[in-house]
């Protein structure tokens, strides 16, 4: 990544998922890494179900605006396969897209789940996780998020230990068996032999 | 790694008064205002020194508290979102006559775009008519440092100094550097010779009013600092305030052209009009970025012979959030290519009641009497709160939210226009932000009003607050005049819910005014365990110790 240009990174999801803790997750550990970085994010009725989405940006030089222009996006991580296609147009030429095959059908309307996923593989850079067998065979119900963020941070500048750092510190009040979980889905996440697809 | 920790926009102007050493702070929550509060309410539970953090059944309470506050010579900080100012608008207002004693900083939240809100008013229009000082920050930091300026201008000036922010900046989370904190230290109670300037009888106020009319020049020399104009090069300039100058910035360090250009950066209200004028005279064009209302647009506009590109003339929309976009789209630069957007139609996931949620099960009671009584299609005033949801296809339920309380008045109104059944549906908590003088009023008119109060125990939307009306709500509808008789408590649970119909059917038959009470813990708080402790304290209140089995011998 080249020095002081603006990167932007997308998170998207549906209210409850944990996109905002997720999105908390990477601006920490960027601001470890000893990035400047800023978080924009949108509340009030978002965990009642709704579309949800919060955008981090990151920079070697200070930054003033917390939100990235369509098609300036380097990463799009969604939890939710619908909800990542809202975004797509976020994303640079070059930029990848990290997102769960597994929907949150709590509205009218959802497309065939086929259109879904093919509208998805049509993107390039595209990364499909199939969260739920992750979360099935890690037996841990909340896998999802922390494994889409391990392999989203192959395409980020920060380091294993300060990944360590900052999960274990959102996490520990919880316990430590809560916290070795979460580091264990993250790892399991970043190591997922992954076809890119859309190439 | 620096010393630095990350907050929102809004924390870090809790964290600057805290640190500016308040003895007090209250507000009432809104969205994006609420985490303001809830962080300076933090901090001050961990070290309380005599300190308070109160949340206040409205706006307006919570103003007067902080204004007491000032009375007796301490700092303060009072919160609200942007329509709460409405609610607060008296008091404020008055506060600009009898100034202040310790500072007193009104933390705004405006909602551009209405991510959360009814309106998108823009709060530096009601500071200006208040007379009064306006800080807009345009980044983290700046909330943090423009907070702990507020408050020294607030005690130099002695005047309510307004912090005003937008959804994006209060809802920004970025590293924030601190100061050492202040105690809270006070300046002690106003001199004697000072009292009468708090006395609003008219004989003071017209003197009060010259007096704040008489400080606008020095207002405007000491916010001066705060205002930059950068001469730059070449006839077309800028003129950015708040996210526009953040945004502005933003796109200046990836076009260094745009660096280049004269610009005049607005972080204060009022502004020095010779400095608009002097900025006037360097541009023949000036495009003006900033959030909400063309203020500063207008302002420019009507000073000088340039041309003033803006939301008037539609280089940028006229409603809705200020975006980067617009900036390079108002400038002629081009955007970036992306990635195609999607073809597939993607339709709307809109919020929704979360499963379990009492609310439903009162709507459906609601529902099946209206049928029941051959008035499918009757009417329903609905409120502010997360029951709004309501409002929405299938449901359908409500068909009128206007602002906080308006649900009972309205339908006292419809009722006295001949409507029938004249219904209202208001929370506990936005019953008593507003509902109780409604309330009041409904009981005294006597007409045919059924006003249903979803009581789920806390301010259910903004993050389950604890409600002021908490355990209070039948007292306080029977000590508004509502006969006993006409009182209802349902429980809104599916098992129920033949009874609930049943009840809101005698309700709405009923010739007069009644209220029906559905109450049920909201489910988020339950599930956080948000009253659990409460609920065991009011228990044992309840059950003196020779009644609990451990002292039965």
């Amino acid at each position: 990544m080249s020095e002081a240009r603006i990167h932007g990174i997308v998170l998207s999801g549906v209210g409850g998922q944990g996109v905002l803790s997720l999105a908390q997750i990477v601006l920490e550990a960027l601001r470890r890494t000893g990035l400047h970085a800023l978080q924009s994010e949108i509340h009030g009725m978002s965990q009642r179900g709704g579309s949800v989405h919060a955008q981090v940006c990151f920079s070697e030089a200070p930054l003033s605006s917390p939100i990235i222009d369509e098609a300036c996006a380097d990463l799009l991580i969604s939890l939710e396969p619908l909800e990542a296609l809202r975004y797509v147009a976020m994303l640079r030429m070059d930029g990848h897209l990290v997102v769960s095959e597994e929907p949150q059908i709590n509205m009218e309307g959802y497309p065939p789940l086929d259109d879904v996923y093919a509208a998805l593989k049509a993107v390039r850079g595209a990364h499909l996780v199939d969260t739920e067998d992750l979360a099935r065979r890690l037996n841990h119900r909340q896998a999802g998020g922390m494994a889409l963020l391990g392999m989203a941070s192959r395409y980020l500048p920060v380091s294993d230990d300060v990944w360590r750092q900052v999960i274990t510190q959102r996490f520990e009040s919880k316990g430590v068996r809560v916290t070795e979980k979460n580091i264990e889905a993250f790892e399991a996440g970043r190591g997922l032999v992954q076809e890119t697809v859309g190439a | 790694m620096d010393q630095s920790t990350l907050a929102l926009g809004v924390e870090a102007v809790g964290c600057a008064a805290f640190d500016a050493g308040i003895k007090g702070a209250f507000g009432y929550p809104g969205t994006p205002s609420t985490e303001g509060f809830e962080f300076v309410e933090a901090l001050i539970h961990a070290n309380p020194e005599g300190r308070v953090a109160q949340w206040a059944a409205n706006e307006k309470v919570a103003y007067d508290l902080a204004l007491g506050v000032s009375y007796a010579g301490h700092r303060t900080l009072v919160t609200m979102k942007h329509v709460g100012l409405n609610v607060a608008m008296d008091a404020y207002t008055n506060s600009a006559l009898t100034g202040v004693r310790g500072g007193l900083v009104l933390l705004v939240a405006d909602d551009p775009g209405m991510h959360s809100s009814q309106n998108e008013q823009d709060s530096r229009r009601l500071a200006e008519f208040a007379w009064l000082p306006c800080l807009e920050p345009s980044t983290v930091q700046e909330c943090y440092d423009y907070t702990w300026r507020a408050f020294e201008l607030s005690e130099s000036l002695q005047v309510p100094v307004m912090v005003r922010l937008v959804t994006r900046l209060a809802h920004c989370r970025a590293a924030l550097f601190r100061r050492e904190p202040l105690a809270p230290t006070g300046l002690g109670v106003a001199p004697k010779a000072t009292v009468q300037d708090w006395v609003l009888i008219p004989a003071n106020a017209r003197r009060r009013y010259v007096d704040l009319l008489a400080k606008q020049p020095r207002m405007i020399q000491d916010l001066s600092p705060l205002n930059r104009l950068q001469p730059g090069a070449g006839r077309r300039g800028v003129a950015v305030s708040g996210m526009g100058r953040a945004y502005f910035d933003q796109l200046a360090q990836e076009h260094p052209a745009l660096a280049a250009l004269p610009r005049l950066e607005v972080a204060a209200y009022p502004v020095d009009p010779q400095l608009e004028t002097a900025f006037l005279a360097l541009v023949d064009d000036v495009f003006v970025f900033e959030e909400d209302y063309p203020v500063l647009e207008e302002r420019l506009g009507l000073r000088g012979t340039a041309k003033v590109h803006g939301r008037l003339d539609g280089s940028v929309p006229r409603t809705g959030e200020l975006t980067p976009r617009q900036l390079k789209t108002a400038l002629g630069l081009t955007a970036a290519e992306g990635k195609d957007a999607i073809t597939l139609d993607l339709p709307i996931r809109a919020p929704r009641f979360c499963d379990g949620c009492g609310h439903v099960d009162a709507y459906e009671a609601m529902q099946e009497a209206l049928v029941n009584l051959g008035v499918p299609d009757a009417r329903v005033f609905g409120d502010i709160g997360c029951y709004t949801l309501a409002a929405q296809e299938p449901m359908g339920a409500i068909h009128a939210v206007v602002e906080m309380g308006a649900s009972i008045s309205m339908a006292v109104g419809a009722a006295m226009a001949g409507q029938t059944p004249s219904v209202a549906v208001i929370g506990d908590s936005t019953f008593g932000h507003s509902g109780l003088p409604a309330l009041l009023t409904a009981a005294d008119s006597g007409v045919n009003v059924t006003i249903m109060i979803l009581d789920n125990r806390v301010v259910g939307m903004t993050g389950q607050q604890p409600s002021q009306a908490l355990d209070q709500v039948e007292r306080m509808v029977l000590g508004m005049g509502i006969p006993e008789a006409q009182l209802q408590v349902l429980t809104p649970l599916p098992k129920q819910h033949d009874a609930n119909v049943k009840a809101m059917e005698a309700a709405l038959q009923h010739p007069g005014p009644s209220v029906v009470v559905f109450r049920r813990e909201c489910i988020q708080s339950l599930r956080r365990g948000v009253l659990k402790e409460h609920d065991r304290d009011e228990k044992a209140r309840l059950e003196p110790a020779c009644c609990t089995p451990e002292a039965r011998p």
